[in-house]
């Protein structure tokens, strides 16, 4: 048996170099190759290889300091993104979930902060005002992770929490509440206990309006991300005084809020992993 | 002569047919078989009392047994992926981790890595596998395999680096600077890097390693 140099190779794979890996699309369903020649936002900790002469930089204060101005407009969760600036071709993948990548043109899309993973640098990331979920704007490619694959469903649609991934060109999401499961006792009862045959399907997202909603195949939920601080203010949800029914909790399920200075870069305490 | 073959992409099916037949597997990775089997654990990865030594004090422990009898043996861990290599006589370097299965004709080892094992909390030592047969990998998710010839080196993060093989040298590189310890790191601060020619397995997915905060 010959073999090529560098020994067998498993059954059912393709041996890939620099030259054959895709320019901008998925090796496999799981792992995605850009063709890096400038630079690109990372989300940290998901390049797995790369082939060329790439630096990995964080961000913060110094030189690519603009950059944040231009692509971010938020310095407040830029502490999660790395800028990938060189030539050649790089590697992303997250924990084995479905990676797909997306373009927009001259388009918006929102997606949850935990699933976006990489994007270009001519698209702007804006933290949507829905907690949790971050908005791309412009033309360019992004890379958003899902458990199983997406599908994309046209409003009016209602969809499980868990499930979503994120939605395009706009619709307008709001809460539905299966009225009949949480009138009178009975629904009281079984809002707080489960009992009395909840079927755990009693609440959902509704999308109406225009546009594209994005579902993932399962309702296994990526780790949450924070998507920074908003300013305190009143009106803006989870921003403090002015709204009722704040739970003084925003980006990332539970972690408290932490008084921040003005101009202090970051949540302290995540920076530090405490 | 144990016959491998993956039954879909999870579960490693192996034929056994008696008299010295033998397979080494990962504890407890049996989830069924058909015929009769015996299992045996091998301390220190059935390589002596050397071996056992070996690998206690490099870290790089493996928790093995052997599988003998007459049938088919199915293997599978935590629904990870497996891929299927036939060894000819060639070295394969593996993270013990990721090691499901071998025919009992293949020696194993332990060599040493250089600085990347301490970026991983996996230790500085790496599995060897050698001889000719079957050995089977566990990837989470399907396993990458990326070329490096001598004008394309690959680097490749600690945490998704599965197995190599071929005439690669490995080095460690580190993007620490003062910004890492200010809390500005990129999360990228460790990459191994592979120059030469050969083979290597990267997984898409990152275990938990030590550098990967930074």
């Amino acid at each position: 048996m010959s073999h090529p140099p560098g020994g067998p190779v498993p059954e059912g794979y393709q041996v890939f170099d620099a030259a054959t890996l895709p320019a901008g699309d998925n090796v496999n369903p799981y792992a995605f190759c850009v063709a890096l020649d400038g630079r690109w936002f990372l989300q940290k900790g998901k390049m797995i290889a790369y082939y060329g002469q790439i630096d990995f930089h964080g961000i913060g204060h110094g030189r690519l300091d603009r950059l944040i101005a231009s692509s971010f407009h938020s310095p407040l969760h830029a502490a999660d993104w790395v800028v990938a600036e060189g030539r050649g071709k790089l590697l992303l993948a997250d924990r084995a979930f479905h990676v797909n990548s997306y373009d927009l043109q001259d388009g918006n899309l929102t997606v949850r902060a935990g699933n976006l993973l990489a994007f270009d640098p001519a698209l702007s990331l804006k933290q949507s005002i829905v907690p949790g979920f971050l908005t791309l704007i412009g033309t360019g490619t992004f890379v958003a992770a899902s458990n199983g694959e997406v599908h994309f469903v046209e409003p009016p649609v209602r969809v499980d929490p868990q499930a979503l991934v994120g939605w395009a060109d706009c619709p307008s999401p709001c809460h539905h509440y299966d009225h009949a499961y949480l009138q009178g006792v009975m629904g009281g009862v079984r809002a707080l206990t489960g009992l009395g045959g909840a079927s755990g399907e009693e609440h959902q997202f509704e999308f109406v309006g225009a546009g594209t909603v994005l579902i993932q195949s399962s309702e296994v939920l990526m780790d949450e991300r924070a998507t920074g601080e908003v300013p305190q203010q009143a009106g803006v949800p989870g921003g403090g005084p002015g709204t009722p029914g704040d739970q003084g909790t925003q980006g990332g399920r539970g972690s408290p809020q932490v008084p921040q200075l003005p101009g202090q870069l970051g949540n302290i305490q995540r920076r530090f992993g405490l | 002569m144990a016959e491998f073959r993956l039954q879909g992409t999870k579960v490693l099916a192996v034929t056994l047919s008696g008299g010295g037949d033998a397979v080494k597997a990962k504890n407890g990775s049996m989830v069924a078989y058909d015929g009769e089997m015996r299992f045996k654990k091998l301390s220190g990865g059935g390589e002596g009392l050397r071996g056992m030594v070996t690998r206690r004090l490099t870290g790089e422990q493996l928790a093995v047994m052997e599988v003998t009898g007459q049938g088919t043996c199915y293997f599978a861990d935590r629904a990870s992926d497996i891929s299927l290599v036939r060894l000819g006589g060639e070295r394969l370097h593996v993270e013990a981790s990721n090691l499901l299965c071998t025919h009992s004709g293949l020696r194993t080892g332990t060599s040493f890595t250089g600085l990347r094992g301490a970026s991983q909390g996996n230790g500085l030592f790496t599995t060897t596998v050698e001889g000719a047969g079957w050995a089977a990998l566990l990837t989470d998710g399907p396993a990458v395999l990326l070329r490096v010839t001598p004008g394309t080196p690959l680097q490749v993060d600690p945490g998704a680096y599965v197995a190599h093989q071929g005439d690669l040298r490995q080095s460690f590189q580190s993007g620490v600077n003062f910004r890492t310890l200010i809390g500005e790191g990129s999360g990228e601060a460790f990459q191994v890097r592979f120059e030469g020619e050969g083979l290597v397995y990267v997984q898409p997915s990152e275990r938990n390693t030590l550098g990967g905060e930074l």
